[in-house]
């Protein structure tokens, strides 16, 4: 079977509007969480959040977007994508052909228009443009249209790890011959909504989250979106390679509707699997990129079950103390924070961590540090015990 | 592809203690709402927190799992699925003003409750992924439990396509013009010429493996394409064929819905396939959902089985004693089509 490569990135989170942006914040141990200056909401007052400091209007100017359907999300979407083909080189006719997917992924989809969603769905004529932006698949379908993408197309919704699942998707669409390129990621934007929903679980922070530490309080939400071109090898010829798809796993904790068993079933089964899938021994793996929400049932879960795979844990940290946490988008920054590590043989703080959690006994990396990376993990655990774990390796 | 085992459907049909699809049961108000069943298997504390979607997913995929000697993960499509405790929940938000609110409609607005809810009714750790495509949701989880099976040879999976018609979206897509204004009947439906249709809703369930043995019919080929224009679709449809050449199709399931808009596509699908081949309508029985797809698999299956092809399915052609190669079209609102080859397992 092939090996799918990596040949582009593009990203755009609370710390940054392109790739390059990102990684130096990262290096610089920048954090892009404070309190939100443009979401609509009585609760940008209490709990800060990864925004993205810009308005949808500004934006979408940018972005050279005219069309009143598009919203929020999208826009990122756009703004990652466009920067990711670029990046890879695309054409336009690459992009049409019939063997050039594109896997997206997003929880909050066209919602992040709460009040105009509640007012459209209660209305008897409303002529609004958000009509039919309100879905997930809304974002990806404009992608679609807007650059003419002929192959495949799907949108993956499994909660917080619905783009490390978009990321498996579109590489096993090429190991098994369904596409011979893929275009793989996710978006997400800070909405009413969310801010709501995470606010009624109790789990949001009204401090700048800390994960692992002993202290943490909850998660900060992030917003923002990031592409990979994923590509066969053998079409890749000689251009730039960021990294390898190595090994993705994908497994149910099985257990409750929002969080995780004590034991972390899923959480286990989908790094053994991951580590399966590549080939590769738990010694194997360098560094984790861990999903690390600053929760307080995830950060223990996620340490027991990596200490239950690895025995000795691997260097770790989670970067959710950068971004917040970008729940469907998030598979993919991370994925693009991964190859980071890979290519530039370093690695990035957990920022505001001071007191170790005794439940665990866990200390992720908290400075920046020179290392030898050749395989890098990536976990996402979502909502409905939706657990993947994804490994990328270096490609040369 | 993969093997058809156990099918089940719940749909606004008779279709799922008993079958019989020859007796119409006909749209109230423009809507084809489901027969719901007594749910036995799911208990009353959580019957009462689940939106229908969950409720009927689980009801159509519960029967399936417990007789299943193995399945090893659950793969669910669904274009609406979450969307209406999504708006109870932003309700709540708006006219509490962002109170202090119960997070139960927030947790069940995420699209993956249906796969999230089966893996905990049935303790299974397995793979499990939600696919949210809109139109082509469950056409993209039978792609994915292909990959599956051909990653891991042995497996069996729980494939399944869920949606429901709710208040609201009825009402969004209603604004957006893809339902019809004035009032029709169920076999009218085909000869208004008028913009949009008539609102469905289903759940559909099957296992699947590489098992021939035993196996109700196989799914042979599946295609998908986004397009407006209706010559890029009569090619994609004659590049499938071409791939499957060796195949005799003997019925046309066309997912033709009476709005006419789309009528022009269907017509161009129809005119590719060559021969005296029957063609059969479904969206009068299940109505227009995002995974319609779903059921007309379902019927593909009966009909392979051996169920006798109701006379109000049939726009044109004779009907034939039997079914063996059974190929589907289905469009969503204009953009995302699909073909479904299904085939006698032998």
């Amino acid at each position: 079977m092939s090996r799918v490569l990596i040949t582009g990135i593009g990203v755009v989170s609370a710390i940054g509007f392109s790739a390059d942006e990102n990684h130096t914040a990262l290096k610089n141990g920048a954090c892009g969480i404070d309190l939100p200056m443009h979401l609509q909401s009585k609760y940008a007052g209490i709990f800060p959040a990864g925004e993205i400091k810009i308005t949808t209007e500004d934006l979408k100017r940018k972005l050279g977007i005219k069309d009143a359907s598009v919203t929020r999300t999208t826009a990122f979407a756009v703004h990652a994508f466009a920067e990711a083909c670029s990046d890879a080189g695309l054409t336009g006719e690459q992009l049409a052909s019939g063997r050039t997917a594109l896997i997206g992924a997003t929880t909050v989809g066209g919602m992040c228009l709460t009040d105009e969603l509640y007012r459209d769905a209660n209305s008897d004529f409303s002529t609004s443009p958000f009509l039919s932006s309100y879905d997930c698949s809304s974002v990806f379908l404009y992608l679609q249209q807007h650059y003419k993408i002929g192959g495949l197309v799907d949108t993956i919704n499994t909660a917080c790890s619905s783009s490390a699942n978009a990321i498996s998707y579109g590489a096993r669409l090429i190991k098994l011959g369904f596409a011979d390129r893929a275009i793989v990621g996710g978006a997400e934007s800070l909405s009413k909504f969310t801010v709501n929903g995470f606010n009624a679980l109790h789990i949001l922070s009204t401090e700048i989250c800390r994960p692992f530490d002993a202290a943490r309080q909850g998660l900060n939400l992030g917003e923002g979106a990031a592409f990979l071109v994923l590509e066969k090898e053998e079409n890749i010829g000689d251009k730039k390679l960021y990294a390898e798809v190595k090994g993705y796993g994908n497994a149910s904790d099985a257990f409750h509707s929002s969080s995780l068993s004590d034991e972390g079933h899923g959480p286990f089964a989908a790094m053994q699997e991951a580590l399966a899938s590549a080939g590769l021994a738990a010694n194997d793996i360098d560094f984790i990129n861990a999903h690390g929400t600053a929760t307080e049932n995830n950060d223990e879960v996620e340490g027991r079950a990596i200490l239950r795979v690895f025995g000795k844990p691997p260097l770790f940290a989670s970067t959710k103390s950068n971004t917040g946490h970008t729940l469907g988008a998030s598979g993919a920054i991370e994925a693009v924070y991964s190859i980071f590590n890979i290519i530039n043989q370093e690695i990035y703080p957990t920022l505001n961590f001071a007191n170790v959690d005794e439940n665990i006994g866990f200390v992720p990396v908290t400075n920046y540090r020179k290392l030898k990376v050749q395989n890098v993990m990536s976990n996402s655990f979502g909502f409905g015990g939706n657990c993947t774990s994804l490994i990328f390796s270096k490609a040369w | 592809m993969f093997y058809v085992h156990q099918i089940n459907c719940i749909s606004p049909q008779q279709t799922f203690n008993i079958t019989d699809i020859e007796q119409l049961l006909l749209p109230v108000n423009k809507k084809l709402n489901v027969i719901e069943p007594v749910y036995q298997d799911i208990p009353k504390n959580s019957l009462r927190r689940m939106g229908k979607t969950v409720r009927i997913g689980i009801a159509a995929a519960m029967e399936i799992i417990k007789q299943a000697e193995r399945f090893d993960g659950i793969v669910i499509g669904t274009g609406n699925g979450g969307m209406e405790d999504s708006i109870i929940f932003l309700k709540q938000v708006i006219e509490y003003n962002e109170g202090l609110l119960t997070p139960a409609h927030f947790v069940q607005s995420t699209s993956n409750a249906v796969a999230s809810q089966l893996s905990l009714a049935s303790v299974n750790r397995g793979y499990n992924i939600t696919h949210v495509h809109r139109g082509l949701a469950f056409e993209m989880a039978a792609i994915d439990v292909a990959m599956r099976l051909l990653e891991n040879r042995q497996h069996s999976y729980l494939l399944g396509g869920v949606d429901e018609i709710s208040g609201y979206n009825y009402k969004l897509d209603y604004l957006d013009g893809w339902y019809k204004k004035e009032e029709v009947d169920a076999l009218g439906l085909y000869d208004t010429d008028s913009p949009g249709t008539i609102a469905g809703e289903g759940a559909v369930a099957m296992l699947v493996n590489n098992t021939k043995n035993g196996a109700i019919a196989k799914v042979v080929g599946l295609t998908t394409l986004h397009s407006t224009d209706v010559y890029a679709l009569q090619q994609h449809l004659q590049n499938f064929l071409k791939q499957h050449e060796g195949l005799t199709i003997d019925l046309l399931l066309s997912g033709e819905n009476g709005d006419n808009r789309s009528l022009y596509f269907y017509t161009g699908v129809e005119g590719m396939i060559q021969g005296n081949i029957p063609i059969a309508r479904f969206k009068h029985m299940c109505g227009e959902y995002p995974t319609a797809s779903s059921f007309a698999l379902w019927l593909a299956c009966k009909l392979i089985e051996g169920a006798a092809l109701p006379a109000h399915m049939l726009k044109k052609g004779q009907p034939k004693t039997a079914y063996n190669n059974v190929l589907i079209y289905n469009c969503h609102k204009n953009l995302q089509h699909s073909f479904i080859l299904v085939s006698l397992a032998e």
